[in-house]
């Protein structure tokens, strides 16, 4: 293990007129209390005599509220059970406490673990991975069809006759699942079903699974149709 | 077709995955649990239990509400199972604010849901689920876990990531907090596909072009699980390693004769 980096955290105590002071979290459990027997004790007639606790698993606190009178909040919300992250303020009556991770700037570098074999969480990292979304439809130009234009919003839109089927077939014989196309990250492919007759694209048999493109005339179970392409619309961060 | 196994390893004393593989329901299953003492195996078998018992309820009715938000750009199978995966992080999460000992516990997810000839994923967690179609391997789930963050900002390349000591760190696991955001993807399969679900006990030790070489041989499912577990073990074996492996030829026959059957005593 390369890293032996105490995993720390403090308390800063600001109690009702007092001076903070603050207190290392060392202990895998810190009681807070108005009796003398918690690792934080507040004397206080608001608090509760095992008012919350806090709890250390591995790497991560819990601060829990022990079913007290009053409650205990994190900024300003109560709760009953809240993992803690870094300047988090928590409230018990009058008094606050801040909660203080050991300073890694902007989640980049996750304190070391006491165990690195082990699998553990962290949370709070950003995903800002959308990318563009594309959108497409088809347009139906003959056979037996519930609609004429159909989008592709699904992730997997089954052209068929079953329930769930994006392009429901209403023939009489009209497989329940004859073909699908499918959304892979920044294209559209479509496939032809298991015991399928015949999938064309543009007149040729598809086989395995072919990418679409704007304008592709798409050919199965006796219903034709235009694959359209619509314009990327980039997902701005939300 | 399927077989399922799954190891302590040789560095554990407890094996904290779990698994389940119901072909009649179309499901699969791997978690990773974590948590001290034995929180981890908790977790990981009340997720398994969880997610296996809201789908074999909304198998026999199917009115049973959805939990959480409906995905538009998901089938109705899709969303049930990313329903059941919410269901199971209420279970656990609820479950680790019982004991002491319990607090924090999590698991990871893997899942998959066949339905027809498509394919729903719903993962949490680093657990993974690969897909092998003629003759090459491809991850249908990307991990949720800060060495992958890393790469996919460009900041870290693969090599440097497998040996990162971070590698163990996931950014999303199932039961820490209340609600659960689940990655959902759906594909078409056919027959000659094969499923590989695994746990990173698998994945930590053993490349996708070693996996691909087992998978691609033509030994019966059972020995390669075999195989892929002893590779595991002979990379270190420090963690776990749980594999599910489906080959979906007899499942989507099984869909086609059920369909038959269905038809001509309906």
């Amino acid at each position: 293990m390369p890293e032996t980096l105490p995993q720390s955290a403090k308390l800063v105590v600001k109690l009702l007129g007092q001076d903070s002071r603050h207190i290392e979290l060392t202990h895998e459990t810190v009681t807070i209390g108005r009796k003398a027997d918690n690792t934080l004790a507040i004397e206080d007639p608001a608090v509760s005599g095992h008012h919350a606790r806090i709890v250390k698993v591995q790497a991560v606190f819990f601060l829990e509220d022990l079913k007290s009178t009053n409650g205990t909040a994190i900024n300003g919300r109560t709760i009953t059970r809240h993992q803690l992250r870094d300047a988090d303020v928590i409230t018990i009556g009058q008094h606050r406490l801040v909660f203080q991770e050991n300073a890694t700037a902007n989640t980049a570098a996750p304190s070391p673990f006491v165990d690195l074999d082990r699998t553990t969480v962290l949370r709070g990292t950003d995903r800002t991975l959308d990318g563009p979304t594309l959108t497409a439809k088809v347009l139906i130009l003959a056979g037996k069809t519930d609609r004429l234009e159909y989008s592709l919003a699904k992730q997997v839109n089954v052209i068929g006759s079953q329930d769930g089927a994006v392009i429901r077939l209403t023939g009489w014989f009209a497989p329940k699942s004859a073909a699908t196309i499918a959304r892979r990250s920044h294209s559209y492919s479509i496939c032809p079903s298991q015991g399928a007759k015949s999938l064309l694209v543009n007149g040729t048999d598809v086989v395995g699974q072919q990418d679409l493109k704007d304008g592709d005339q798409i050919e199965v179970a006796g219903v034709k149709m235009t694959f359209c392409l619509l314009s990327e619309t980039k997902n701005t961060s939300r | 077709m399927h077989s399922a196994k799954s190891d302590t390893g040789l560095k554990r004393l407890h094996n904290e995955d779990r698994f389940v593989a119901d072909p009649p329901l179309g499901l699969y299953v791997v978690c990773d649990g974590m948590g001290g003492g034995n929180a981890g195996e908790i977790a990981s078998a009340l997720a398994v239990e969880a997610i296996h018992a809201h789908l074999a309820e909304a198998a026999k009715n199917p009115d049973l509400p959805l939990i959480g938000p409906s995905d538009a750009t998901g089938s109705a199978p899709a969303n049930r199972l990313a329903s059941a995966i919410r269901a199971a992080n209420d279970v656990v999460h609820r479950e680790s604010g019982s004991r002491l000992d319990y607090a924090g516990m999590g698991t990871t997810v893997v899942a998959a849901l066949l339905h027809e000839e498509v394919l729903a994923i719903a993962h949490v967690g680093d657990s993974r689920l690969y897909l092998f179609r003629d003759g090459t391997i491809q991850a249908l789930t990307t991990d949720h876990s800060w060495v992958a963050e890393q790469i996919l900002k460009g900041v870290m390349t693969e090599e440097e990531a497998e040996q990162s000591a971070r590698r163990n760190i996931v950014t999303r696991a199932l039961g820490v907090e209340s609600r659960v955001d689940v990655d959902l993807t759906e594909i078409p399969v056919r027959s000659g596909d094969m499923l590989l679900l695994c746990s990173d006990g698998l994945t930590r030790g053993v490349r996708p072009i070693d996996i691909l070489q087992i998978l691609s041989g033509s030994e019966n499912l059972p020995t390669m699980s075999d195989r892929l577990i002893a590779m595991a073990n002979d990379a270190g074996g420090d963690d776990n390693t749980t594999v599910v492996i489906v080959a979906l030829r007899d499942e989507l026959q099984a869909g086609l004769w059920e369909r038959l059957r269905k038809r001509f005593v309906a």
